[in-house]
C-alpha cells in the first residue's frame, strides 16, 4: 500500500501489552486517515461511545495521514482523538512540530491507546516495536524538562509527546506538548492521558514512505512550493509576522474581543500586534518538520526564559482578552502555560471570566482587566488545582455552573469549549461556525470564514452580511475535515488549492482522488463526529453562542443565529433539528457505524 | 420568499455593475447566483446586471419549484443543476466577448499570459445543440465544473463558479482578458499556441 502501512498499534497499560492490527485500504480512502481515521476507529474502540472521558475506556487515539512523512508541504503533523473530558464531544486535534513524521516513519499509520496503568509510564516506540515504561522519575515535571530528560535518554533524533502537571493534575483543558513547544492545546487531552498515568510517548522510526508516482508528485509538489511562494500570506506576512499579524486586522474589523467579549476598544493595541512582538520578545522564526512557511516564533519573556510562541490565539487570549498590554509578560504566561501544559485559549478565557466575575462583585479571584498582579499565581494554582485553580481548572462553562445566576451569558464558551480571538459579531460567519463546529467553540472547525471575511480569500465577501455564512462556513468545515484527515496545515491551505491537495494525494497513493472526493470525505468526516455527538447527547439547542454574543449587539454587529441554522442545516441535508437524514447517512455511506 | 439583506442587494449590485463595466455584459445579458442552504438567490430573468435593484434577485428552491422559479433567469435551471453537481457556493454567467470569439475556433482556451495561466488555467469550450438554459446544458456543465473554475460554451459565453460572488467575477475577468491577450497575439500575425506556458502543457 502506497502512503499508508495498513496497520495500527493498539496499547493496552492496563495489561501492559501491544499488538498490531491491519487497516483495510478501504477504510483508509473513506476517512483518508488522520482526524477521519480517528473518528472512525473511535466508533470501533467504543461502539457504545458514551464513556466517562477519564475513565480508562476512553481511548487515546493517534493518526497520521496518507502524505505524512512525505515531502509535501507541511505533513509532518499527527492528530489525537478522544472524547474530550471538557466538552463531552467526540474530540479531534493536530499539533505540528516532528512527532508526526517520526510516528509514521516507525510503519504505524495509528497508535490506540486503552486501558490505564496503575503507576506513571511513558512510551517508546521505534520501527522495531514498543516499550512501555516508568515514567516514575518524570512525574511532576514540566513539559521542556520531560522532553529533554526523554531525549538525552533515547536520541536527539526522537520526537517527544508530553503533559505537563497540568495533565497529572487533571485540570479540564490541559494539553499535550510536542518536544515541549507545540501543542496539542484544546479539549483536556492532557486530562486524558493523566488520568491514564501516562505521561509521555518517544517515537523515533526510520522506515521511508513510498510513493506510488514520484514523478507526478515531485510535479505537483513544484506547483505547490510556487504556490507558496506567490500567495503574500504563506510567503511574507506568515514568515515574517507569524500569526500575529491578524490581531490589528481583526481589531480594525471590530472582530477582535477585548476584556471577555465585552467591548472592540483597546488603547494599548500597538504594544500587542505584529509590531509589538517583533519589535519586543521576537528572536527568530521556526518551521515545523517539512514547513516552507516558518509561521513559528522564538521569543525571549520577560524573565529573559526562551521558548515558541506567542502565536495570535495566545497573544490575544491572555493579552487584549484580559485587557494586558505588556508583550513580554503575554510571552511568559504563554510559557508557563506551555511548561505546566495547559492550553492557552482556555487559560485566557477562564482567567477573563472570573476577572469579570470579580469586577461585577459575584465571587472575588482577586484579578482584574489589566492588572498583572496575581495572573502567574493563578496560572500557576490552575496548573496544579490549588486555592482558586481548583475551580478554575473546570473551565468556564462547569465554573459558571457552580456559581450560578446569569454568569453564564459572559462564559464565553460553546459546548464547554472557551472561544478563540475572533468576535463573531464583527464576521458573521463565525456565529454559525462556532455554534455547529463539532468540538465547541474553536476557530479551527468552525469553518473559519474569516479567510474570506477578514483575508479576502480566495476573495473578499462582506464579514456583515449574515446570508450565504452558513452554507459558506459548512463547505469549509468539510474542506477542513479533509484536510485534517490528510493531514497538512491550514496555513499550506491558503496557497494550496483542494484540487492540489488530490493531486499529491492520488500520486502518494496511486489511485485517482479528485478535489470532489475530498470535500465528500470532508462532509462523511463531520457528518460522523455530528452523529457520534447527538449519541452523545448534543443537539440542536447545544448548538448556540453564550447569551453575550446573542443578546449584546446592536445593528450591523447583531447576530440572528436561528436562521443561520436553518440556512445550515439545510445546506448538510440535516432535519431541522439538526440530524442528518437517513437519506444522507447513506449517500455518505455511514450506516451502521453509530 | 424572504426579505433579502441589504448587504446581500449590494453584493449583487457591485458584482453587476464590475461584470458590465468590464464589458462582460450586455445591458440585459447575463445572470448569476448564489448559494443559501438549500435555497438559491438568482438574478431575475431579462435585469439589468449593471443596474439591479431589490427587486432583481430573486429566491427559488434548490430541489423543488416555487413562485420565484417564474421570475427567476431563464438559465435557473442550469445554475441549480451546478449546485446539486458541485461544491460551487456562487455562479457567474457572463457573455465575455473575445472568450466567445475564441470558443468559435478553438476547444479549449488556453491564456498565455502570467495571470491567466495561474488563475483559470485550460478552460474548456462545451458545445451544445441548445447552447442556453438546455437540460444537455444541465447534464454536462456540472461534470466539467467539478474539475475547473470556469467553462465556455460554445458561441455564447462563460459559467464561472466560486465560495463567493466576487471569486466568480474575477474567473470570467481573468478568462476575458487572457481571451484579448491571445486575440492581440494573433492579430500581430503570431501563433498563440507557441506562447502556452510549459506549466500548463502538462496541467
Amino acid at each position: 500500500m502506497y502512503g499508508y502501512w495498513g496497520r495500527l498499534l493498539e496499547v493496552d497499560l492496563e495489561s501492559r501489552t501491544a499488538k498490531e492490527r491491519s487497516i483495510s485500504q478501504d477504510v483508509l480512502y473513506k476517512f483518508l486517515g488522520g482526524r477521519g481515521f480517528a473518528v472512525y476507529l473511535y466508533t470501533q474502540y467504543v461502539p457504545e461511545l458514551n464513556v466517562d472521558p477519564l475513565s480508562p475506556q476512553n481511548p487515546i487515539i493517534l493518526a497520521t495521514g496518507p502524505l505524512t512523512g512525505t515531502q509535501t508541504p507541511t505533513a509532518g503533523r499527527a492528530t489525537i482523538t478522544m472524547r474530550s473530558p471538557l466538552t463531552g464531544t467526540i474530540f479531534t486535534g493536530n499539533a505540528g512540530g516532528i512527532f508526526g513524521a517520526l510516528m509514521k516513519f516507525t510503519g504505524y499509520d495509528a497508535l490506540v491507546i486503552t486501558g490505564s496503568s496503575e503507576q506513571p509510564v511513558y512510551l517508546y516506540v521505534s520501527d522495531e516495536g514498543i516499550e512501555i515504561k516508568s515514567a516514575e522519575d518524570l512525574w511532576g515535571k514540566s513539559t521542556k524538562e520531560v522532553t529533554k530528560l526523554l531525549k538525552d535518554r533515547h536520541s536527539r533524533a526522537s520526537a517527544v509527546l508530553t503533559i505537563g502537571v497540568g495533565g497529572e493534575r487533571g485540570v479540564l483543558f490541559s494539553s499535550v506538548l510536542v518536544d515541549g513547544e507545540r501543542g496539542f492545546g484544546r479539549g483536556g487531552v492532557g486530562a486524558v492521558w493523566g488520568a491514564k498515568k501516562l505521561k509521555a510517548i518517544v517515537v523515533k522510526g526510520r522506515k521511508k514512505v513510498t510513493v506510488a508516482d514520484m514523478e507526478r508528485f515531485k510535479q505537483v509538489l513544484y506547483e505547490a512550493d510556487k504556490s507558496i511562494k506567490q500567495s503574500p500570506l504563506t510567503s511574507k506576512a506568515l514568515p515574517s509576522m507569524g500569526t500575529s499579524y491578524t490581531m490589528d486586522i481583526a481589531y480594525n474589523a471590530g472582530a477582535l474581543p477585548i476584556k471577555n467579549f465585552s467591548q472592540t476598544e483597546f488603547e494599548g493595541l500597538e504594544k500587542v500586534d505584529s509590531k509589538g512582538l517583533k519589535e519586543g520578545p521576537f528572536i527568530r522564526a521556526t518551521a515545523c518538520w517539512g514547513c516552507p512557511i516558518r509561521c513559528g516564533r522564538i521569543s525571549r519573556d520577560s524573565d529573559g526564559n526562551i521558548g515558541e510562541g506567542p502565536e495570535y490565539e495566545t497573544m490575544w487570549a491572555l493579552g487584549p482578552n484580559l485587557g494586558i498590554d505588556d508583550i513580554f509578560f503575554i510571552t511568559k504566561m504563554n510559557h508557563l502555560c506551555n511548561e505546566y501544559g495547559i492550553d492557552t485559549i482556555s487559560t485566557g478565557g477562564v482567567l477573563a471570566f472570573a476577572m469579570e466575575v470579580t469586577e461585577r462583585g459575584i465571587r472575588d479571584y482577586g484579578l482584574s482587566f489589566g492588572k498583572k498582579d496575581g495572573l502567574i499565581k493563578a496560572i500557576e494554582e490552575i496548573a496544579k488545582r490549588e486555592g482558586k485553580g481548583e475551580e478554575l481548572a473546570l473551565g468556564t462553562r462547569r465554573l459558571a455552573e457552580r456559581i450560578g445566576g446569569n454568569v453564564k451569558e459572559f462564559a464565553m464558551n460553546v459546548k464547554g469549549l472557551e472561544l478563540p480571538a475572533y468576535d463573531p459579531r464583527g464576521a458573521k460567519g463565525m456565529a454559525v461556525g462556532y455554534a455547529t463546529s463539532n468540538r465547541g467553540g474553536c476557530h479551527l472547525h468552525s469553518g473559519y470564514t474569516v479567510s474570506s471575511e477578514l483575508f479576502g480569500l480566495p476573495k473578499r465577501v462582506d464579514p456583515l452580511m449574515s446570508t450565504g455564512k452558513a452554507t459558506l462556513a459548512a463547505k469549509r468545515q468539510d474542506d477542513s475535515a479533509a484536510e485534517d484527515s490528510l493531514i497538512v496545515c491550514r496555513f499550506a491551505g491558503i496557497a494550496i488549492t483542494m484540487s492540489m491537495w488530490s493531486r499529491l494525494l492520488s500520486a502518494v497513493v496511486g489511485e485517482k482522488f479528485t478535489a470532489d472526493d475530498l470535500s465528500v470525505a470532508g462532509e462523511r468526516i463531520h457528518n460522523l463526529e455530528r452523529l457520534i455527538n447527538l449519541k452523545l447527547g448534543f443537539d440542536r439547542k447545544d448548538d448556540t453562542l453564550p447569551g453575550r454574543l446573542l443578546r449584546e449587539g446592536e445593528g450591523d454587529r447583531k447576530i440572528d443565529l436561528e436562521p443561520m441554522l436553518e440556512e445550515y442545516y439545510s445546506f448538510r441535508g440535516w432535519d431541522e433539528n439538526g440530524v442528518p437524514t437517513k437519506e444522507k447517512i447513506i449517500e455518505l455511506g455511514l450506516e451502521g457505524l453509530v | 420568499m424572504r426579505k433579502i439583506e441589504n448587504r446581500v442587494v449590494e453584493m449583487f449590485r457591485k458584482v453587476g455593475w464590475a461584470a458590465y463595466l468590464a464589458g462582460l455584459e450586455n445591458s440585459h445579458s447575463g445572470n448569476m447566483s448564489v448559494r443559501v442552504g438549500n435555497r438559491v438567490l438568482i438574478t431575475r430573468r431579462g435585469s439589468m446586471l449593471g443596474f439591479l435593484k431589490e427587486e432583481d434577485i430573486v429566491e427559488i428552491g434548490l430541489y423543488e419549484d416555487d413562485s420565484g422559479i417564474s421570475l427567476a433567469s431563464s438559465e435557473s435551471g442550469v445554475h441549480r443543476a451546478i449546485y446539486r453537481g458541485t461544491d460551487a457556493l456562487a455562479i457567474l454567467h457572463a457573455h465575455t466577448i473575445n472568450a466567445v470569439v475564441l470558443s468559435l475556433v478553438y476547444d479549449e482556451i488556453i491564456p498565455i499570459d502570467v495571470e491567466g495561466s495561474y488563475v483559470t488555467k485550460r478552460v474548456p469550450v462545451l458545445e451544445f445543440e441548445f447552447g442556453s438554459g438546455s437540460k444537455e446544458m444541465e447534464e454536462v456543465l456540472p461534470r466539467y465544473l467539478k474539475d475547473y473554475n470556469i467553462v465556455m460554451v460554445k458561441g455564447h459565453g462563460a459559467f464561472s463558479i466560486g465560495e463567493t460572488l466576487e471569486e466568480a467575477l474575477f474567473y470570467c475577468h481573468s478568462l476575458e482578458n487572457s481571451s484579448k491577450i491571445i486575440l492581440g497575439v494573433a492579430s500581430m500575425g503570431k501563433d498563440p499556441m507557441e506562447y502556452i506556458p510549459n506549466t500548463l502543457k502538462e496541467w
